[in-house]
């Protein structure tokens, strides 16, 4: 037998000599009970944090109703008054808030949302205080989620944008421009740090498209109401139900729609077949003015999303009464 | 006592309990009849994908109990049914909660070769291993001296089995390939940070001769980590904690196998033979999942087309009747003269003319493909994006050839300063949309483009226009644009006797004139590529669109694809500049940019400046005015000819690809080199609208 002079360099024992840096994400030890405390915990395992979307879901359901997700960009008008219209948006009713990372080339969002973004941008919104908002969601009782197209997250890095995210107490992200195909490092930072990974899913997407976003997916699904971009509809057909009853049936639990959700009459009719219902541009455009080129003056703003959340979260309350 | 001392030590002491109850010589009977163990060293190493080593480990020493693992069987089917190619079982007993009992239960559920993962230094512990099932066990070079490693390695092998050697240093490397290790098993774990070095790994793998099968060990939780082990040169990879604490074990061991695939097939040769969708690391397809569903159908109609005689018969019979193939390629000696003279070379110079193309550029070549695949898909109604003009108009014109219903995209910032180019679309029929969102250029008619094509996907056809985008853009651009490269081999043989050129110039916006020309030399490594970005007004000025060259675009994802890309430290695109709208894009195509990271193409960038003296030269030496796009191929040749020269080349042969003519740009020039009075210039700027004074000239996009 060979005596070796540093026996921890081995793979096989390698974690023996780890410091005892710890990451936001302990598993292992409160789970089963058996670690051994003078051992040191790894800071790259997996978490073991139960979805924090599919849990309010279903709380949700469970007292009839379903979810009520309002969308908003972050940084718009100010990254301040964004930081309030989230609150707001919790306060008056909405479970969850969609933070939207405003993006120099928004593909997926319609004329409202990309002005929103175009004056956060000129405001000079930085990527970095969007968790800000994550924390003030979440201390207001709401669940906070991120949508951002994916260079953002990947120049942040997709490693630490997830444990950014997961302290500042975030549920998981939408990722408009990212399918599961392309999510490996996504896949693997949100199983680390226990965040939900909400892919998009739309009227004709094909059955195995959609079972490979339900296999993919964690938290719920996003379904798009119709072939498009976001804004704002006047009637909504019958695709959005047809796209939950064949998610549902691929294998998703839980299946939220959103894109062209504008009125508490359309919340109500979406409130009545999915599990949650997603808005975005009916919001935003309270906090814009008449041109609908100009942020309103905040506390304008802030009566007018009052309002409108109120009268949406009202609809999404008896969608199934 | 060391921990490994303790482990081994443990390790050893059950052994000799269990030899107590079932002696060596019933091992070796069981072993005698056990079924035969499979020979693991060639199903580590695949052409094609990384394999998986996937483990089935309830705890570690540092961490404890990871999971509990009550039905080991079911844990490994789910491993084999994501894609593993062998599964380890740790049977250590006190710190990993291991038995033989657990491999005897995987061992009876699955048919792939099984690893015993455990602390062995007896020949009792590798009689029982085959006595047992195994295909493979784990040698520990840092556990046994050299007379153990070479003895209990050749009885793994006399047993028939393949021993995992697990090695840290160079020092153990080098013992376990004097014992005769064939697979080699690499730690390279930063014992800091817990991270994984893979420049560690890579140093220690590099000195592994060839036939060593390379199984890396540490740290592998997804395909972050599998994807630098594979481009590190990794064989193989074990994964441990990453599958076993994953939440759908299955999909993560699949995860893992399709990113090693991925891997695989961008590395695949020759160089001039990559299908996409990943060319190295770059490439995919970051788009929407509603367009997920035309992509494919595009791929697989591509697909089809591709290998159907029929498909391209018809295309070089357009391209022999309406385009005018092949383009000549022409010598250009006066140029060569002023060349020669700056550079001190004897070279001669040819050009590509693809400006003698109908509608005067290459683009048209790569918009009957695409329109002949419209044609067999079915839809009536094409998009597209343009800069300046080349590309709407080469849409514009294949569209009203077939009969198909066009939108054209178009910045309004360039549908201004293109005024004619939009009445030309016109004029062909096309309904040209003037985007007012963003920046309004190119990258905001792209984006207009796409939220069309999200929306009228059933009916519609993106017909991109250059060799970026998401896949199966990169692949099916570039393959409509290589007769360009094709034709230029052989013209030079037959008309110019000429085997083979020495270098290729070539601009480079979104890259599809540069690949079509270069693709078929990639494989030639006598033949120097040289691609010119838009230099602007210089790298330090942030007026450029040169995203190739160290210090100005990073990795990203842009426009469906991932490759290098102009960006702030926000990740937002950048603004980019040039005096040819043509090379203004903030990224670049996928293949350049892995083209460009394993060095076989040179890149570098040609000047506003630069550009307009080689613009000139051009016209006054050979009476051919290219295309501002193009001058920066014209000017890049004098750079290229510089190199050449400093690397020994006396007499080169010197292709430039012209690939459109410059009537377009007249206006610019004329301004540029004073031979437009301020009044002229106003009437030409009123003229521009008014559509009855149409020069045949078109514009790059």
């Amino acid at each position: 037998m060979k005596n070796p002079q540093d026996t921890a360099h081995i793979a096989f024992v390698h974690e023996q000599d780890a410091d005892a840096s710890v990451g936001p994400n302990n598993n292992g030890g409160d789970t089963y009970g058996i670690q051994n405390p003078s051992i040191p915990e790894q800071p790259l395992g997996f978490s073991k944090r139960p979805s924090i979307s599919a849990g309010r879901i279903d709380r949700c359901l469970s007292s009839g109703r379903p979810a009520f997700i309002g969308y908003l960009p972050f940084g718009f008008p100010t990254c301040a008054d964004s930081v309030k219209a989230c609150e707001t948006l919790v306060r008056h009713g909405a479970d969850f808030v969609e933070i939207g990372l405003p993006y120099t080339d928004p593909v997926m969002d319609g004329p409202v949302i990309q002005t929103a973004c175009r004056i956060a941008l000129q405001k000079g919104e930085h990527i970095a205080d969007v968790f800000r908002a994550v924390q003030a969601v979440a201390d207001a009782g709401g669940v906070p989620l991120i949508m951002g197209y994916w260079n953002l997250v990947f120049h942040y890095g997709v490693d630490r944008f997830a444990s950014d995210l997961a302290n500042a107490g975030g549920a998981g992200m939408v990722t408009p421009d990212l399918v599961p195909d392309e999510a490996g490092d996504w896949y693997e930072a949100s199983q680390r740090y226990g965040l939900d990974r909400i892919f998009l899913v739309s009227p004709d997407s094909s059955e195995q498209r959609l079972k490979c976003v339900a296999r993919n997916h964690r938290g719920f699904v996003y379904a798009t109401s119709r072939m498009g971009v976001t804004g704002e509809r006047d009637t909504l057909d019958s695709a959005p139900e047809h796209l939950v009853k064949r998610m549902h049936a691929a294998g998703a639990k839980r299946v939220c729609v959103g894109i062209g959700v504008s009125n508490a009459a359309q919340a109500q009719q979406v409130g009545s077949f999915a599990d949650g219902v997603i808005v975005g541009s009916a919001l935003v455009h309270t906090l814009l003015d008449d041109s609908g080129s100009n942020a309103l003056p905040t506390g304008e703003g802030l009566d007018a999303l009052a309002g409108k959340t109120e009268e949406l979260a009202d609809a999404v309350a008896h969608s199934r009464i | 006592m060391s921990v490994l001392d303790e482990l081994v030590a443990g390790a050893s002491e059950d052994a000799r309990r269990r030899e107590q109850s079932v002696p060596l010589h019933t091992l070796q009977r069981m072993a005698d009849t056990a079924a035969a163990a499979i020979d693991c060293s060639g199903w580590l190493r695949q052409d094609d994908g990384i394999p998986v080593i996937a483990e089935i480990k309830r705890a570690s020493p540092s961490k404890g109990m990871l999971g509990d693992i009550p039905d080991p069987a079911k844990l490994a089917m789910e491993y084999e049914s994501g894609g593993a190619r062998v599964i380890s079982v740790l049977t250590e007993e006190r710190r990993f909660k291991g038995s033989l009992e657990d491999f005897d239960r995987v061992r009876s559920a699955v048919h792939i070769p099984l690893l015993r993962k455990d602390f062995i230094t007896t020949d009792y512990q590798v009689w029982e291993s085959r006595a047992h099932g195994a295909d493979m066990v784990l040698l520990i070079v840092a556990a046994l001296d050299d007379n153990s490693l070479h003895h209990l390695l050749e009885l793994t092998q006399r047993l028939g089995m393949t021993a995992l050697v697990e090695t840290h240093t160079r020092e153990e490397i080098d013992r376990a390939l004097e014992a005769g290790a064939m697979v080699i098993g690499i730690n390279a774990r930063n014992l800091k940070d817990l991270k994984v070095d893979v420049g560690v790994y890579r140093d220690l793998a590099d000195h592994l001769p060839n036939g060593i099968v390379k199984v890396a060990e540490s740290g592998v939780f997804g395909n972050v980590e599998l994807e630098r082990y594979a481009r590190a040169g990794a064989d193989a990879v074990l994964v441990g904690e990453g599958v076993a604490t994953a939440e759908d074990h299955s999909l993560a061991v699949n995860n893992l196998v399709a990113a090693g695939a991925r891997v695989k097939a961008s590395q695949s040769k020759p160089l001039s033979e990559h299908q996409g969708p990943y060319f190295g690391r770059f490439g995919g397809r970051y788009v929407p999942e509603a367009l997920i569903g035309a992509l494919d159908e595009l791929t697989d109609v591509y697909g089809e087309a591709k290998n159907d005689s029929a498909f391209q018969n018809e295309l070089t019979t357009l391209g022999r009747q309406y385009v005018g193939r092949p383009s000549p390629l022409t010598e250009a000696p006066r140029f060569a003269e002023r060349l020669n003279t700056q550079t001190g070379l004897n070279s001669r110079v040819f050009l590509k003319r693809e400006d003698l193309n109908h509608t005067g550029a290459h683009k048209i070549n790569n918009a009957l493909g695409q329109a002949l695949l419209v044609k067999r898909m079915g839809k009536h109604r094409v998009i597209a994006e343009t800069g300046a003009g080349q590309h709407g108009v080469a849409t514009a014109t294949v569209c009203a050839k077939f009969g198909f219903q066009c939108r054209i995209y178009m910045g309004q910032i360039d549908a201004r300063r293109q005024a004619l180019n939009v009445a030309r679309m016109r004029m062909l029929g096309a309904e040209v949309v003037e985007v007012t969102e963003g920046t309004r250029i190119l990258k905001d008619a792209i984006n207009e483009a796409l939220r069309d094509w999200v929306t009228n996907v059933e009916d519609t056809h993106y017909m991109l226009g250059t060799a970026a985008g998401p896949h199966p853009f990169p692949t099916m651009v570039r393959d409509f644009q290589k007769v360009i490269g094709e034709e230029t081999r052989r013209q030079l043989s037959e008309e110019f006797s000429i085997d083979h050129p020495d270098a290729i110039c070539a601009c480079v916006g979104g890259g599809s004139n540069a690949i079509g020309i270069m693709n078929t030399f990639l494989d030639d490594e006598r033949v120097n590529l040289y691609g010119f970005e838009a230099g602007g007004h210089g790298p330090v000025s942030g007026e450029h669109a040169i995203r190739l060259t160290p210090g100005t675009g990073e990795i990203g994802l842009f426009q469906g694809t991932k490759s290098y890309l102009l960006q702030n430290e926000e990740g937002q695109t950048l603004d980019t500049y040039s005096v040819s709208a043509g090379l203004d894009y903030a990224s670049v195509g996928p293949e350049h940019a892995w083209l460009k990271e394993i060095g076989r193409v040179h890149y570098g960038y040609a000047t506003d400046d630069e550009a307009m003296e080689a613009f000139r030269d051009l016209c006054e030496t050979e009476g051919i005015i290219p295309a501002l796009e193009s001058a920066h191929a014209v000017a890049g040749a004098y750079k290229a000819a510089a190199d050449l020269k400093s690397r020994g080349y006396v007499s080169p042969n010197i292709i430039i690809n012209i690939s459109g003519r410059g009537d377009k740009d007249v206006v610019t020039a004329g301004k540029w080199f004073g031979y437009l009075t301020p009044e002229q210039i106003g009437a030409l700027d009123a003229g521009a609208t008014d559509h009855a004074t149409m020069p045949e000239g078109t514009n790059h996009s």
